[in-house]
């Protein structure tokens, strides 16, 4: 009947979060269109350098990811006899999924909240922190469990890193410009016969550039959330103990001690402060909004 | 002479699709297999529980027979049963006569309390779920081979693959289907 379904809902965040990733590559162009414009040709051989560098910092922590993220996030890999319950509760989610059984851990931690990583379904990692273990009941752990799975399933640890490089290269870019305008301004009167309006647009692309990269960056992981949820939807079929899995951690305010910018996008709920971040700077959807979607979901599939 | 290499061109192009179409259909039968034998698998596991879980059940509410028996003959046919309508047949009626079995434990606090039936009941609640996540993901992998085998162009392949529609996996009862829970 109605189009209110986890799979159009899924099938409308892959486009979306299509769109944005051109988007970047739009971005890329813009950036170094400006840059040659404003500084000449000779800066064109600081794009492959950028991106070198940028390849190698996040591709590095992309590869290692589920080792990284343990230390960074103080969680404990836990084996099959330390939580049968839980265990079990994976493997419903790896039925209905299809996706091989995760690594698994647990972070001590109050604030009740949950990620997945690694590098592909294969080097998975997915952790709980102690405080979501004991605040769900059995439904809503395997809503939040489906919805760890499908970030494994949709590789969002892939995307976010290409978002990531992508990102860190413009900013890398810009920098490196900023600091020759700085030493090599004098270059400008050379080019004496360009257009003054694009010379002013161009520096205006020169410093904007980095923030439009932090709020694609952003925007695609809100895409990433939603998606993530529509595909546990799929899993599960049971949007409502995920519904109630996001009411019980909009209604808890904790916040998780461990977490920073760094590993924010990969939490179910933002684990910063939100009153801190704009809503455009947000890595999550907001609650009440993904509650809602799962709300039409309960009612029209 | 340039029409000889467009010509082999087309052909070497239309060789490399015909390929990736066949080695489809074949990647999602074996797919259709592997989750049907993951069905059995669970169905096996949900088979092993049922003793210790009758031999709990007697030592509280030992003249409960019409239970047991009904939980008895269905695991028993459950297990021999082969082919998948006959599998999913016998799968209903196991779960039906288990819920019958679970109703009769309701009446009997003190076997409600016991450890062992507690232990025994989130395992059989898992196994449960285990069951009715494997039907669903074997009625997906179905699905797709279904879509594959009807549609245009991978239809052309179907055939020579010797890939053919699969059969749903249907449960009796249509509450089992739509609700992979077990309530207690």
């Amino acid at each position: 009947m109605s189009e209110v379904n986890f799979r159009s809902h899924q099938a409308a965040n892959k486009r979306k979060t299509f769109f944005l990733l051109a988007s970047f590559g739009a971005l890329m162009w813009l950036v170094v269109y400006a840059a040659l414009t404003y500084m000449g040709a000779g800066t064109a051989g600081i794009v492959p350098i950028a991106v070198g560098l940028s390849l190698i910092s996040v591709w590095g922590s992309y590869y290692a990811s589920d080792k990284l993220v343990l230390t960074m996030t103080g969680a404990r890999q836990i084996q099959e006899s330390d939580n049968p319950r839980l265990f079990a509760l994976i493997q419903e989610v790896c039925l209905a999924s299809g996706l091989p059984m995760p690594k698994v851990a647990i972070v001590e931690d109050n604030a009740p909240n949950a990620f997945a990583t690694g590098r592909n379904p294969e080097h998975a990692l997915i952790a709980f922190t102690t405080g979501i273990l004991d605040s769900l009941d059995r439904d809503e752990l395997q809503g939040v469990i489906a919805h760890e799975m499908a970030h494994v399933g949709n590789r969002d640890t892939l995307v976010s890193a290409v978002a990531a490089t992508t990102a860190g290269a413009i900013a890398i870019f810009s920098d490196f410009l900023m600091r020759m305008m700085w030493f090599g301004g004098g270059r400008r009167d050379r080019e004496g016969g360009n257009n003054p309006i694009a010379l002013i647009l161009s520096l205006v692309i020169l410093i904007l550039a980095p923030v439009a990269a932090m709020l694609l960056k952003a925007a695609i992981s809100r895409r990433r959330e939603a998606l993530a949820d529509a595909t546990a939807v799929s899993f599960t079929r049971n949007p409502t103990g995920l519904r109630k899995a996001l009411e019980v951690l909009q209604s808890d305010s904790t916040v998780v001690s461990h977490a920073s910018n760094a590993v924010a996008h990969l939490y179910i709920e933002s684990p910063l402060d939100s009153g801190k971040v704009s809503k455009l700077f947000a890595t999550h959807p907001p609650l009440s909004e993904r509650i809602a979607i799962l709300k039409s979901m309960e009612s029209g599939a | 002479m340039n029409t000889t290499w467009i010509v082999l061109g087309a052909l070497a192009l239309l060789v490399v699709f015909g390929i990736t179409q066949y080695n489809k259909l074949i990647k999602l039968n074996i797919s259709v297999d592997e989750a049907f034998a993951q069905i059995e698998v669970q169905l096996k596991r949900r088979s092993d529980l049922i003793p210790n879980l009758v031999e709990t059940v007697k030592g509280y509410a030992s003249h409960e027979k019409e239970a047991f028996e009904k939980v008895v003959s269905a695991r028993a046919k459950a297990t021999s049963a082969t082919g998948i309508h006959d599998v999913a047949a016998a799968d209903g009626m196991l779960t039906q006569a288990l819920r019958g079995l679970l109703a009769v434990a309701e009446a009997y606090p003190d076997l409600k309390a016991s450890a062992n039936f507690l232990q025994l009941q989130e395992e059989l609640a898992t196994t449960e779920n285990k069951v009715a996540f494997s039907r669903q993901f074997y009625n997906d992998s179905v699905r797709s081979l279904n879509q594959s085998v009807k549609t245009f162009p991978s239809n052309f392949f179907a055939g020579f693959a010797k890939v053919n529609e699969r059969e749903f996996y249907e449960v009796e009862d249509p509450q089992d289907r739509n609700a992979p829970k077990v309530q207690f």
